[in-house]
């Protein structure tokens, strides 16, 4: 009864007609941000974090997530009717999505994807609502050595299990975690890593390094190598489903949220395995004959519909870490956690206590964000394709312009504006060798909360690191962490070795 | 504990050698050049045992040997699990320093022409450099640049106005006193 109490004063809040446009207009920048490419969620909310200096914390909150959120609606669209999925995520959608689209049938893949991200986001949001305060409650009784495991766990897996190589994986964390050494040192107050510039001792700006890496990085990269790459867009056919796709995809929304929600609550990050996992459950449950000669053919309506929800409900589930232990699991989320930190606010379990009418504010906002990208994004869906009719030189170059404004706004200096540059050079080489760069951002705004913890810890175990196995709880995430790193890489030699064995 | 250490080697693709040791011997500077600056960090550990210089010598030694096993990786058949770049082989270089010299005028002139035609500037620029990447055969009518300039100041000026009257983002205007 509490929850509901909380989540109808959410409602309250959320329904200002402030917050409401605040809200609106979050989501039509998500969709559109979504849909373009070269531009993604982090980027957006990165260029727009100056904001924060201005807007009230709700209303600014309920706009970030409204980007966070219609971005994976808008992402699906361009997949489909591209085949340019703008992030991992998207990748399942694209590879039936498009096949779809190819063979005429656009139309009932982009409606798949709408509806099927609608109820996984509200069946997530469903979790989040109820699950949520009592994650917070638990994580009340977590201590520093338990916090400075769980950002282990999640800089474990967002550098060595998500990607594919484990070197570049962690050279790309152990490049944030040294950008985010940069400044005051928090605890002792000792600079680090400024060289005497007065504009290095408040370190490295997160928005500076997400747009150089996102934004001034694709621009650079698509001059360098991608201009003459010529795009086919598919033809965009009715937005609508026929009995037949109904009875298809509605089970596998179902299943794909299943997968995607328990993802999503995990402080481990990325949508790639419960995406590519749904389209696997997708592929084998498939019963009819006719259902399972269109994977990887014409394209079946479920490998959209299942993927699509499992991306909506890991996406959306991802708050719950966000919010009751302050650990982002995505690019996204790190720079939303960076957002909340430029109000002086840091999530985790007190938030639910000393900031509840902005975290319930918040959570109604999924609810009508969810409705209100439902209508822009069916009905609607036409006036988005018209976005990808912009030519990619004017589309690049205005780019350049919003991160401008993201990086100049946020400190007026154009010392930033240099760094900038450079970071968007480190981003190009980054991409062209296949360097991630979730682990930069997610280790640089975690870098020094993780290193704070582990300070805290340390004095707790007076200087023992006995301190990290002396409690039930951080044991179990001891061998959480050994188990994440070591089991894929003993199923993958026991499977190389049966390969061995069979050609032998 | 590192995948790489024995996935399946495949040739690296000619011409890649160079770059990815380059990347490597990039990586394991940067790992010494937080090692130099990790020195002049205090390492007062106080009562935990662990100081502020923890971290840095952290990150420079591990960010040494992974320079050094990128270098090993690149000049042994090249880097391992990778996926192939998207995009062109080559690299267009002359488009590259077009929107390279729009970034970095931006950034020497915002303080001094303002917000608004130094944006401009940067548009044009970076639209010179795409537009010859993609090989448009327009980019040097005149009519090309005036439509490019008139563009950019019309994306530039109403985000100049937005984020300073709406959201109260200081941006510099033409004068003093802004554009207003």
């Amino acid at each position: 009864m509490d929850i509901f109490n909380a989540l109808m004063a959410g409602f309250a809040a959320a329904i200002t007609p402030a917050n409401l446009l605040w809200c609106l207009v979050g989501c039509a920048l998500g969709t559109a941000v979504g849909v373009l490419p070269g531009i993604g969620p982090a980027v957006a909310v990165a260029m727009l974090l100056p904001i924060t200096g201005k807007v009230d914390v709700t209303a600014s909150m309920i706009f970030f997530s409204g980007i966070y959120y219609g971005a994976m609606y808008g992402g699906s669209t361009t997949s489909i009717l591209l085949n340019t999925p703008g992030e991992t995520a998207s990748m399942v959608t694209a590879m039936e999505g498009n096949k779809m689209a190819k063979s005429g049938r656009a139309g009932a893949a982009l409606a798949t994807a709408a509806i099927g991200s609608f109820v996984a986001g509200t069946i997530a949001t469903v979790v989040v609502t109820l699950f949520a305060p009592f994650v917070a409650e638990f994580a009340v009784k977590l201590g520093p050595p338990e916090y400075f495991l769980l950002m282990l766990l999640a800089f474990t897996t967002v550098s060595a299990v998500l990607g594919k190589s484990t070197l570049r994986g962690m050279t790309a964390l152990f490049i944030g975690l040294a950008a985010g050494c940069v400044g005051l040192d928090q605890i002792s107050g000792q600079g680090r890593y400024t060289g005497n510039v007065p504009e290095l001792l408040d370190g490295i700006e997160i928005v500076l390094v997400a747009v150089g890496l996102f934004a001034v990085a694709e621009v650079l990269y698509a001059v360098l190598f991608e201009g003459r790459v010529v795009e086919a867009q598919n033809k965009l056919s009715r937005v609508h489903m026929s009995s037949r796709d109904w009875k298809r995809s509605i089970p596998a929304w179902l299943r794909g949220t299943a997968i995607g929600t328990p993802f999503g609550c995990i402080p481990a990050g990325g949508t790639e395995i419960p995406t590519f996992l749904s389209y696997a459950v997708e592929k084998k449950l498939a019963k009819d004959k006719e259902a399972k000669a269109e994977f990887g053919t014409t394209g079946a309506i479920e490998g959209v519909a299942g993927p699509e929800a499992a991306n909506n409900a890991t996406v959306t589930a991802a708050l719950i870490p966000l919010l009751t232990l302050g650990i982002p699991t995505s690019n996204t989320t790190a720079i939303l956690l960076g957002a909340f930190q430029n109000y002086g606010i840091q999530p985790g379990p007190q938030l639910f206590t000393t900031s509840a009418a902005l975290v319930w504010a918040l959570i109604a906002s999924l609810y009508i964000g969810n409705v209100m990208l439902l209508v822009l994004n069916l009905p609607m869906v036409g006036l988005w394709v018209k976005l990808l009719k912009i030519p990619k030189p004017q589309l690049y170059a205005g780019i350049l312009i919003f991160a401008t404004v993201g990086a100049y706004g946020m400190r007026q200096s154009a010392f930033d504006l240099y760094l900038l540059y450079g970071i968007g050079v480190l981003g190009v080489i980054m991409r062209r060798f296949d360097f991630p760069t979730a682990p930069v951002v997610v280790g640089m705004i975690l870098g020094p909360l993780a290193e704070a913890q582990l300070r805290n810890a340390m004095s707790i175990g007076e200087g023992s690191a006995m301190v990290f196995v002396q409690r039930p709880m951080s044991i179990a995430l001891v061998v959480v962490i050994v188990a994440v790193l070591a089991l894929p890489r003993l199923m993958k030699r026991a499977s190389e070795r049966k390969m061995r064995a069979l050609n032998a | 504990m590192i995948t790489s250490s024995f996935p399946p080697v495949e040739p690296a693709p000619p011409g890649a050698v160079w770059p990815q040791t380059a990347v490597g011997i990039g990586v394991l500077l940067v790992g010494l050049f937080l090692a130099y600056g990790a020195t002049s960090i205090s390492s007062e550990a106080g009562y935990g045992g662990v100081g502020p210089n923890f971290l840095p010598w952290l990150s420079a030694i591990v960010l040494i040997v992974c320079g050094a096993w990128i270098t090993w990786e690149a000049r042994t058949g090249g880097f391992r699990e990778m996926d192939a770049p998207t995009g062109a082989v080559e690299t267009y270089w002359s488009g590259f320093v077009w929107v390279s010299a729009g970034l970095l005028l931006n950034a020497s002139l915002i303080t001094t022409i303002g917000f608004i035609l130094s944006c401009t500037l940067c548009y044009v620029m970076a639209v010179q450099g795409l537009r010859r990447a993609a090989g448009q055969p327009v980019v040097n009518q005149p009519r090309t640049w005036l439509v490019d300039a008139v563009t950019g100041f019309l994306i530039a000026a109403p985000v100049f106005w937005m984020f300073t009257q709406f959201l109260a983002i200081n941006l510099p205007g033409l004068t003093e006193s802004g554009w207003f």
